[in-house]
């Protein structure tokens, strides 16, 4: 049998990577894509938490949390494309008007 | 009913009737309606007070605490209801004296605007609720709250004529006299609580037999009752509390309020009790005030005056009584002094209706004009001389009795007993016999039933209340009196008798000038116009007050302000050096939170 | 053997890794997106080695199928509107080692100090649990999924769509 540690830290490296891109990409796309392999790291570890415990709970969780993240990614795309629209570029170092 | 029921009623009907008339504008508007309503509200109160009267004298007593938000076993505060041997009088003597003084107010105050009248008895209504739900506190919070309601009330009371600036001025003047006061006795409060851990009235009696309190903090809790009972030197506010109606001067600073003091001293006698040294403290001030305002009241020309300085000396005599351990005294003293200061002051407002001035010297042959008013004054000058048959007879001699173990104080006692008897001769001789002294005495008229129907129950109580000493110690639960004639009884009778004579002899018809001050008393006179304790409170005010708002102006100004400064650059200055970290870059926020989360992380690892 | 079923896991989990390896570290957007989709499949067979196979079906269906189609969308539809390829360079990779390196380890602390624990083998079938989980515990949460996904269609249409239209 693998032990549920195995699953929980293979989830850390790829949550990792996703951070790793989240922090370098200057692009909101890339970004974007680097927030769905955190979510998907989250999600083998609800499977494999749930799978442990053997009632049901957690698959329940992930499969809530793919939809949600579903809903999640279609925002995203809407405001990247609303962002490039107005702005002719989807770099986020250019998106700087936070700045006060 | 039930007691209980019975005993809340008594309370909140008053405080329902204040929010009837002060809240509804069509009610509030028309004084009449307002009085009536505020009238019959207090008659109603006065019918289950005596009630309440009858079964505490069976012997029932009943105590009921409601606490507020109880949460976990503690709770926000209590409050309470007492009936008892106690609290029982007390109810019957406020509630008796408010139906009197608003119903004579009614045709007393009948030429006033309807709607300052619709205030004045809203004022009314609240002022029985709040002497109520003092007499019936069962702990020290609900008490001081009351106590506070109380002083308010006097102070919108006695500034009834706001827009005379003499009555603002004095209005001011005994909400900060109170207000002084009753600081002292919220240190107090606060002190007991630290010291014994309840606010409870019967817990605190029972833990102070076992740890008696220090004498400060006894001192400091008898400063309220200083502050309240115009004792020497907190005195100052009451003569200038003459300035509102007369009736509220016959309910307030006559008959209940003030002595509200003597009732807390009577209520809370086994802590009084617990420090021998305090209350030798509070005998010596009583009988001091006793006399001081006494020989203050002889050289007075207006006849309020005369009547608060009287006020100020009676509570004396109850304070020293009580000093001398002597609270069935006191507390007996208190009831029959209400009953004839109340009708005393009534009558002076109906001479006062009758004449328009206030000036004793400007009165004269009213006998022939207010016949029944001669009389009920009479009475009351009777009853407050201790002549036998007249209740202050019998209480006047219960308080001179207990003096009797400290012969400076008793001697003194007996003293203020003449200069009594003296001072309330000459009122009324100067008022009522020879001829009128002015064309407002000349063409003075007696007053309605409203008011003579109100003056003449508190006449025949004035008589019979003496006989209810017996009775009285027996509910009251205090010590039983004996009535013997004693060379106290004996003396006091002379005196007094002597002081009546006196008067008759130095502002009879037959003296050659009624008005004036008799040579014994010209030093008297001098020392009173100088206005000592007043000037005094000028002189304190000017050099410690502002003294010390110097001092506290400088600390605030360059300390206070300094730090505050000092917050403000730090602030600013922080502010510019963080600046920089905010760069606007969403990549730097994300960063920014991964470092938190980072540190978070390591905390639950390192601490769980 | 005990090793023994360690093998496809190992195999699995290397492959996911370098799939999401890619995805953050390639240089051409529309790579990325195609190493994402890669990596969810791969995700998917994890679920299948868990015994999960409904969400493993889910997964490929709705991740792999719809958002990585999604995605090339939104990245084509980018790249026409500006007509030039899209700059996808990193930056400060210095830091973001640091920081994902961290959390990395904290992570892994945590795991390491957890007691071990196995994947229940299924008894019954796992979809079926899973089904009374969602029509009996989680109806309501159900339910308001299905609104919430309303509204980001209709927000999304919102946000999206021409200023003039």
């Amino acid at each position: 049998m693998v032990p549920v540690s195995s699953y929980m830290l293979l989830a850390a490296g790829m949550f990792s990577m996703g951070l790793y891109g989240v922090l370098t990409r200057k692009n909101v796309l890339g970004i974007l894509l680097s927030v769905e392999l955190m979510a998907n790291a989250v999600n083998v570890n609800l499977v494999a938490i749930g799978r442990s415990l053997g009632d049901g709970r957690g698959e329940a969780f992930a499969l809530f949390a793919i939809a949600l993240t579903v809903a999640e990614v279609v925002v995203g795309l809407a405001i990247v494309i609303f962002l490039h629209r107005s702005r002719r570029s989807i770099d986020v170092d250019q998106a700087a008007s936070m700045h006060g | 009913m039930k007691s209980q029921a019975l005993l809340l009623l008594v309370v909140v009907l008053p405080a329902l009737c204040a929010g009837v008339t002060g809240l509804i504008p069509y009610v509030r508007r028309r004084g009449m309606l307002a009085g009536t309503l505020s009238s019959l509200t207090v008659l109603a109160t006065l019918v289950m007070s005596l009630v309440l009267l009858g079964r505490a004298n069976g012997g029932e007593k009943v105590i009921v605490n409601v606490q507020w938000m109880p949460e976990a076993g503690k709770t926000l505060a209590e409050f309470g209801l007492r009936l008892d041997g106690i609290s029982a009088p007390m109810l019957v003597v406020v509630s008796l004296v408010a139906a009197m003084v608003q119903i004579y107010s009614l045709s007393y105050l009948h030429e006033e605007p309807s709607e300052s009248l619709g205030r004045y008895f809203t004022w009314h209504s609240l002022f029985v609720f709040s002497m109520q739900a003092l007499v019936v506190s069962t702990n020290l919070m609900q008490l001081f709250g009351a106590w506070e309601l109380v002083g308010l009330c006097s102070y919108l009371l006695i500034g009834y004529w706001w827009a005379k600036p003499s009555a603002g001025k004095a209005a001011v003047k005994a909400f900060w006299v109170n207000k002084f006061g009753d600081a002292a006795f919220l240190i107090a409060i606060i002190l007991f609580h630290a010291q014994y851990k309840t606010w409870d009235i019967d817990a605190l009696e029972n833990q102070v037999r076992v740890t008696p309190p220090g004498a400060l903090v006894v001192l400091l809790l008898f400063m309220g009752v200083m502050s309240k009972s115009a004792q020497f030197p907190l005195h100052v506010w009451l003569p200038d509390a003459m300035e509102g109606p007369t009736p509220v001067s016959a309910l307030l600073h006559a008959a209940t309020m003030v002595a509200a003091g003597v009732y807390l001293l009577v209520r809370f006698f086994p802590v009084f009790a617990a420090n021998a040294d305090a209350l030798t403290v509070i005998m010596y001030i009583g009988i001091f005030t006793a006399l001081f305002a006494a020989l203050t009241a002889t050289v007075q020309t207006d006849v309020k005056k005369v009547l608060a300085y009287s006020t100020c000396s009676q509570l004396g005599y109850m304070v020293a009584a009580v000093g001398a351990g002597g609270k069935l005294a006191a507390y007996f003293h208190l009831t029959t002094h209400a009953f004839f200061k109340a009708l005393l002051f009534l009558a002076a407002g109906s001479i006062i209706h009758g004449v328009h001035s206030n000036e004793l010297p400007a009165m004269g042959g009213l006998w022939k004009k207010m016949k029944l008013t001669t009389v009920l004054f009479g009475i009351g000058v009777l009853a407050i001389a201790g002549i036998p048959g007249f209740s202050g007879f019998f209480s006047k001699d219960l308080v001179l009795e207990q003096l009797e173990h400290h012969t400076v104080v008793w001697v003194v006692g007996l003293l203020t007993a003449g200069l009594t008897a003296y001072y309330m001769g000459k009122a009324f001789v100067l008022a009522f016999a020879g001829e009128a002294r002015s064309d407002g005495a000349a063409h003075a008229h007696e007053s309605g039933l409203l008011m003579t129907g109100p003056m003449v129950l508190l006449a025949v109580l004035a008589v019979v209340a003496g006989f209810f000493a017996n009775p009285f110690a027996r509910l009251t639960h205090l010590a039983e009196p004996g009535f013997h004639l004693t060379t106290t009884g004996i003396l006091a009778l002379v005196l007094a008798l002597g002081g009546l004579g006196a008067a008759w002899l130095f502002h009879g018809p037959r003296a050659k000038d009624p008005a004036a001050v008799p040579g014994f008393l010209a030093p008297v006179d001098a020392l009173v116009k100088a206005g000592l304790v007043d000037r005094f409170y000028e002189w304190s005010y000017r050099v410690v007050m502002l003294g010390l708002a110097k001092i506290i102006g400088w600390v605030d100004r360059y300390l206070v302000d300094g730090v505050m400064n000092l917050f403000g650059w730090v602030a600013l200055e922080g502010g510019a050096a963080l600046r920089v970290v905010q760069t606007g870059r969403a990549p730097d926020y994300v960063f920014a939170v991964v470092v938190g989360l980072v540190a978070l992380m390591a905390w639950g690892y390192v601490g769980g | 053997m005990s090793w023994l079923p360690m093998v496809p896991f190992a195999l699995l989990a290397s492959a996911l890794l370098a799939c999401a390896w890619c995805v953050v570290t390639s240089d051409d957007l529309v790579h990325s997106v195609l190493w994402l989709a890669l990596t969810l499949v791969v995700t998917a067979g994890v679920y299948v080695q868990l015994q999960a196979e409904f969400i493993a079906a889910v997964q490929v269906l709705l991740y792999a199928g719809g958002v990585a189609v999604l995605m090339i969308f939104a990245v084509l539809l980018t790249k026409r509107l500006t007509g030039e390829r899209i700059p996808h360079e990193s930056g400060n990779r210095v830091r973001a080692a640091l920081a994902s390196l961290s959390v990395f380890g904290l992570l892994t602390a945590f795991i390491l100090r957890m007691p071990a624990s196995y994947a229940q083998p299924a008894q019954r079938s796992a979809t079926k649990v899973l089904g009374e989980r969602f029509l009996v515990d989680y109806a309501l949460p159900f339910e308001v999924l299905s609104v919430l996904l309303v509204a980001t269609m209709i927000g999304a249409i919102v946000i999206a769509r021409k200023e003039d239209a």
